[in-house]
Order: C-alpha cells, then sequence, then structure tokens
C-alpha cells in the first residue's frame, strides 16, 4: 500500500465521518433532501467565487459555498412559510434553479478553465494526493486532508459542545424553545455545518458521494438501533467501513472511486434493510405473520367462547364458519394446542382453563383498552406488544 | 403535466430521485447490449426509475424512515452505483462508450428525428391514459381511502401513475439532464397550483406553463453562444414560478400583502367608527357635532379614515366639528352588535 493509497483512504474515511455526524442530525430531522439541495446549489457560489479570486484553491471559494448552501436553506424556508407550496416542492424548485444559474455561469465566462460541472458533481478521489500543501516549501500532505481535517475538527468540537441542545431540538423542538435555547439558532447552525462540509468533501470526493455518506450510514444507523449516541456511532462506522472498502472495490475495478463507496454503502443499506433484528424487512414479515395468527387464534377463541353448541365447535364446521383455508386453520389449531388453550375430544374443540382466562383478559383489553390488563400477556405473544 | 399529480401527492422530490436512479439503468443497457441504442437505453432506465420508485416506497412504508431519507438514500446510492458502472464502462475497449454521459447534463441538440417521434408518441400515450384515468387519478389523488372503498385497485392506479411519472422522466432526461429533471416536473406545476384550484384546470395550465418555458429557453439558448438548453430551460420555468407566487389573484404574495393591508384600513375605520359611537350614545341627538380634536388622542383615528368616513356618508362634517349621520349611528349600532354576537 502506497503513501497514496493511505492518503486516499484517510481523506475518505475523515469525509465520511465529518459526513455521518450533521448526516445523523438532517436525517432525524426529516430534512435528508437539504443536503442533496445545498450540494447541487452550490455551484453558483463557487463559480462567483472563481470569478473573484480567479484562484480555484482559494478559501473564499468555501466560504461563498458555503454561503449559497446557507442561501438554499434561507429561500427553501421562505418560499415554505409563505404556504404556497409544501417543503419538498420548495427544494425541488429552488435548487434547480440556483444549479441552473451556477452551470449558465460555467457556459458563459469559464469555458477555458478547469471548472467542469462533471468535476464538481462527481469529484475525483484518485487526484487528492496530488494536490498538495506546500507551507513554506515543507510538503504537509495532501490539502484535502487539511481541509476536511479541520472541518471534522470543528464539526466535532460543535457536537461536543452543543450535544444536549442539539439532542433537546432534534426530538423535542417546543421543549428546546421552552428551556432557553432557541432551536432557529441551531437549526441553521446546523445547516451551516452541512452546508460547510458539502463544500469541504466536494471538492474531495463529489456532491453526490456527500449526500450519500451524509444519508446512507445515518439511516443504516438509525435501522439499528435508537439510541442517538449509538447511531452516531453507527453511523461513523459504517461510513469509514465503506470508505476504505470501496476504495478496495474501485482499485478492484478501476472505476470511480466516490461511485465505488456510493455501492459499498447502498450494499450495506440493502442487508440492514433486509436483515436489521427488528426492523428489518424480514422481521416485519415474520413479525407481521405472527400478527396475523395471533389475531386470528384470537377470533378463533372468541368464537369457542360464544358457542356452547358442540356443532358449532366442531374442527370440521370451524373450517366453513370461520371461512379460513386449511392451512391457516391447522397452524391456528396448533397454536392453539401448543399452548394448553384448547382440547380436542373427538373432533370436538373446547377451551381450557387457561385459554378461558386469556379470552377473557383480552376481551377486558379490547373493550378497556387499558395497557396494565395484558402485562402478563406481552411475553407470550407479539400483538400486545406495542 | 403529470407533475401536477407529483406536486399534488406530495411526491416532488420523486423526479429528482427517479431521474438520479435512472443512471445505473442507463449503464446496465448499455453493458449488456453494448450499443448506444436510444430505446433500449431508455428501457433500461425505466427498469431502474421503478425498481427506485417502489423501493422508495417500500422503505416508507415498512420502516421507520422517513420519506426524505428514503428519497435521498435512493438517489445517492443509485445515482453512485450507476457513476461506478460509467467509470467502469469508460476502461473498456468499446468505441461506443463515448456519450453516455450526455444523458446526464442532457443536450436537446443531440436529439434526432426518431427522438423526437418517440417522444410524442409516449406524450400521446399519456395523454391518452390520463383522459381514460381520469377520474380514478382524481379520487386517488385526494382521498386514498375513499377509492379503496369505492372498491377500484388502488395499487394497479398507483403503479400506473408512477410508472407513468418514471417514464416522463426518463424521456426527458435526454432534453435537460438528470439534475434540471426535477425542476422539469415541479416547476410548471407549481406554478400553476397557484392560478387555481381545479385539478383539470391546473393540469392543462401546468402543460401549457412547460411548453412555454421550453419553447422560450430553446429560443434564448439558440439566440446566444455558449449556452446549454437544459438550464436556461429550468431558469425560464423559475421565473413563471415566481411570477406565479407573487402575481398569482388568490394566493399570490402580493395580493395576500394588498388584503393584508386593506384589513388592516377596514379595521381601523371600525374602530374609529366605534369610538364616535360611543360618543355619540352619550347624547340624545345623535347627530349632535363634536369637535374634532376629542377624536386626537385615540389611536385608530387619521384624517383619512375620517375622510373616508365622510365618503361612505357615515359621518357629516362642518367646520371642524363632526356628527354621526343616522347611517353612520345604524351602521356602528351593528357593528358593536356584530361583535359582541362572535364574542359569545
Amino acid at each position: 500500500m502506497s503513501s497514496a493509497q493511505l492518503e486516499i483512504q484517510l481523506i475518505a474515511s475523515l469525509v465520511a465521518i465529518a459526513c455521518a455526524i450533521p448526516g445523523t442530525f438532517l436525517v432525524l430531522r426529516k430534512m435528508a433532501m437539504i443536503s442533496d439541495a445545498i450540494s447541487h446549489s452550490i455551484l453558483p457560489g463557487i463559480v462567483i467565487g472563481f470569478f473573484i479570486t480567479q484562484d480555484l484553491n482559494s478559501p473564499v471559494l468555501i466560504l461563498l459555498a458555503a454561503l449559497t448552501g446557507i442561501i438554499t436553506v434561507v429561500l427553501v424556508e421562505y418560499i415554505q412559510k409563505t404556504g404556497l407550496v409544501k417543503e419538498d416542492t420548495a427544494i425541488g424548485l429552488v435548487f434547480p434553479a440556483l444549479f441552473s444559474i451556477g452551470v449558465i455561469l460555467i457556459a458563459k465566462n469559464a469555458n477555458d478553465i478547469h471548472l467542469d460541472v462533471d468535476a464538481v458533481l462527481l469529484g475525483e478521489l484518485a487526484f487528492a494526493p496530488f494536490d498538495r500543501l506546500l507551507v513554506s516549501g515543507v510538503d504537509l500532505g495532501p490539502k484535502s486532508l487539511w481541509i476536511i481535517g479541520t472541518i471534522l475538527l470543528i464539526t466535532i468540537t460543535l457536537l461536543i459542545a452543543f450535544f444536549k441542545e442539539l439532542k433537546v431540538s432534534t426530538f423535542d423542538a417546543g421543549l428546546a424553545s421552552a428551556l432557553g435555547f432557541s432551536p432557529m439558532v441551531i437549526h441553521y447552525g446546523l445547516m451551516t455545518v452541512s452546508s460547510v462540509t458539502t463544500v469541504g468533501a466536494f471538492d474531495a470526493v463529489g456532491a453526490i458521494l456527500v449526500v450519500a455518506l451524509m444519508i446512507a450510514p445515518a439511516a443504516s444507523a438509525y435501522l439499528i438501533t435508537n439510541n442517538l449516541k449509538r447511531m452516531l456511532a453507527y453511523a461513523i462506522c459504517f461510513g469509514v467501513i465503506s470508505a476504505v472498502s470501496g476504495y478496495w472495490l474501485a482499485h478492484w475495478l478501476d472505476a470511480s472511486i466516490a461511485g465505488s463507496i456510493t455501492s459499498v454503502l447502498g450494499i450495506l443499506f440493502l442487508t440492514i434493510y433486509l436483515f436489521a433484528p427488528n426492523k428489518g424487512i424480514i422481521a416485519i414479515l415474520y413479525r407481521e405473520k405472527q400478527q396475523r395468527t395471533e389475531v386470528s387464534l384470537l377470533t378463533f377463541l372468541l368464537h369457542l367462547k360464544n358457542h356452547t353448541d358442540e356443532t358449532e365447535r366442531h374442527v370440521n364446521h370451524l373450517n366453513e364458519h370461520i371461512n379460513w383455508q386449511k392451512v391457516r386453520s391447522k397452524t391456528v389449531l396448533d397454536l392453539a394446542l401448543k399452548n394448553n388453550m384448547i382440547r380436542i375430544e373427538n373432533k370436538i374443540v373446547s377451551l381450557t382453563e387457561k385459554g378461558n382466562d386469556f379470552t377473557t383478559q383480552a376481551i377486558d383489553y379490547i373493550i378497556t383498552n387499558e395497557d396494565s390488563q395484558i402485562e402478563g400477556m406481552k411475553d407470550d405473544f407479539f400483538l400486545f406488544r406495542g | 403535466m403529470l407533475g401536477s399529480f407529483a406536486v399534488l401527492r406530495k411526491q416532488s422530490l420523486l423526479g429528482d430521485a427517479i431521474s438520479h436512479a435512472a443512471l445505473p439503468g442507463i449503464a446496465i443497457a448499455f453493458l449488456i447490449t453494448g450499443a448506444k441504442d436510444t430505446n433500449t437505453l431508455l428501457l433500461g432506465a425505466l427498469i431502474s426509475g421503478l425498481v427506485g420508485t417502489f423501493w422508495i416506497q417500500g422503505i416508507i412504508s415498512k420502516t421507520h424512515l422517513k420519506s426524505d431519507t428514503a428519497l435521498g438514500l435512493i438517489l445517492s446510492l443509485f445515482f453512485g452505483f450507476g457513476m461506478l458502472l460509467l467509470t467502469y464502462i469508460q476502461k473498456q475497449p468499446n468505441a461506443n462508450q463515448a456519450g453516455l454521459d450526455k444523458y446526464l447534463f442532457g443536450q436537446a441538440a443531440t436529439l434526432v428525428e426518431s427522438d423526437v417521434w418517440l417522444m410524442s408518441i409516449v406524450t400521446g400515450i399519456c395523454l391518452l391514459v390520463l383522459l381514460l384515468f381520469w377520474k380514478e387519478f382524481k379520487i386517488l389523488l385526494f382521498d386514498a381511502d375513499y377509492t379503496k372503498t369505492l372498491g377500484f385497485n388502488t395499487k394497479f392506479i398507483d403503479i400506473l401513475i408512477t410508472t407513468f411519472i418514471v417514464l416522463a422522466i426518463v424521456l426527458g432526461l435526454q432534453t435537460v439532464g438528470v439534475v434540471l429533471m426535477s425542476a422539469m416536473l415541479l416547476a410548471p406545476a407549481a406554478a400553476a397550483r397557484q392560478w387555481t384550484n381545479s385539478l383539470s384546470m391546473m393540469v392543462f395550465l401546468a402543460a401549457i406553463f412547460g411548453a412555454f418555458s421550453g419553447v422560450f429557453g430553446t429560443a434564448i439558448s439558440a439566440s446566444q453562444n455558449n449556452l446549454s438548453t437544459g438550464p436556461v430551460i429550468v431558469i425560464v420555468a423559475g421565473i413563471f414560478v415566481l411570477i406565479s407566487f407573487v402575481f398569482s389573484p388568490g394566493r399570490g404574495l402580493l395580493f395576500k400583502q394588498i388584503r393584508f393591508i386593506k384589513n388592516r384600513r377596514d379595521l381601523k375605520l371600525h374602530k374609529t367608527l366605534a369610538f364616535m359611537y360611543h360618543i355619540a350614545k352619550t347624547h340624545e341627538d345623535i347627530s349632535h357635532p363634536h369637535t374634532i380634536k376629542i377624536l386626537n388622542n385615540f389611536q385608530g383615528y387619521t384624517k383619512g379614515t375620517l375622510q373616508k368616513l365622510v365618503d361612505k356618508r357615515y359621518v357629516k362634517l362642518e367646520s371642524g366639528n363632526w356628527s354621526l349621520t343616522n347611517e353612520g349611528y345604524k351602521t356602528a349600532a351593528n357593528l358593536y352588535n356584530q361583535q359582541s354576537e362572535n364574542n359569545e
């Protein structure tokens, strides 16, 4: 592993961490699409900055780009506040307009320079190590490493300093303002951080990857845990893992690094989406099936309780009466038998003591809707768990 | 046109997501066929756009992730994957690969006659389906539960709308490119929404706005050097939206402001009138003249409001004295009654 490779991976990992932190909050605040909007609309900021400084590497560029990002947020909010359109429409209107302005500016005035839409949107991580920071002739490492490192440091400092405020205002804006933090300040602070991170990172990895790195790790982490601190930690881990493995994938395929990091993120998310213990698709489907069976069981038991007549309780009769398929009735019967709730004698089904109690309790719960009634049943049945 | 549905269904950003999600489809279609045939590429884009859309819906309905997260996620992941494939293709020894990235940013100038035909045909089909299923679309849009109880197959209609939105986006990609497609979908519809509350009117207006911004945008970009078509079209559409926001009669900002000011004036007028009424009530003769000076320490009073009251014949002015007319007295009394009624 050469030093250039190491540096690329280092930059990618730092970007991943820097994106994961604001990304987590964006996802929690339902503002994920804002990051997409910011990443597109910083283009005119960069272009204007370039006209002023005539230098692609000046810090003014980053400043202006971040400013455009904040302008985007303000514009979106203003449009939304007029009540004429919904928030998502507002986002969808603002950023293409800004992006178009950027593209037109480039096309009109900057045709001959190295400022190309592809470069902004897609970025090229592979070249990052060649752009080195030289301070009085001493090579201090790649420039983007320094930029993203600084941004990360600021982000982490802010995160630690304002963790409590962020947490409260994210989950309960009302409480936050009652406690005297201004949600507005925190909101715009977060937006500024996201904006700066996007700008700092796009240079290295491109706008699309920034969006992917902000949202995907946070979304994956959100599927696994409900704890904010853990979610942050998971998001950072996922980001770094996919940054490093994405690099090697790109190395192996000889393709775009940004693209392959995103693809790894995608695979990661898909896996978690399918297999996450509580919120994955498979777990949810299983739970839904379980709940359906249990609802059937309850219906079945109620039916038994209501009918004392033997013909009504005959196994064959149940099939037609409750209108279930054969397989389904069998599952329900088996489940009931296993739990000792029914007895079958000569194909006549009757409730046992336990089944009778259970049904009574269930009816009580359905009628009163009081949680205390079912405390004891929660362990045995999915149905009564939330 | 279809954008109207997207806007009303609060799926505005879907267009953005789909246009990004179409990229891997294009790349995969190219990888499989090895040829740059528009139809196959579009088919690939359509399929991957649909996959993206349904995955988004799956995420929203099955997990606790919100729609914005799902959109952003799918958008960036698909696009990244598409980029990976594109760069991978670029390394392949295949002369045909050049120009695939044109799909990214769009180039109306590269369209050939057959593409235009394809577009017209698809637009025709869209129109036809829209007319056929108009009632179903409309009802699903505004009251999905009701539609279900009426026995319509909501899933089918839903898929139908989504498919056509995806189709429209994929076709538009060639013209304006990935980034600007969402604006093309949204802007005309958002502009049209400001002018009308009726769905058919809105769809119609959106189509007109869209067509106009297309024509103007192309004209402007053709008249100048170095202007790519897509961004100009989007800017023109954006200007349409801005104008609609400001000037539309029912919902526009300008008229809202005017209404606001007018209401405030009316309120002032009422206040002054009520004040006068209270003074006049204490006298037996309601038209007994009072000096204007009494009104001076009253807040709602200005010379303008007084003049207006005179114009309305509620008040008579005689050499620095005012007096309520019969009509004015009655109105003021009713005003008071109305207020107390409202309070109860």
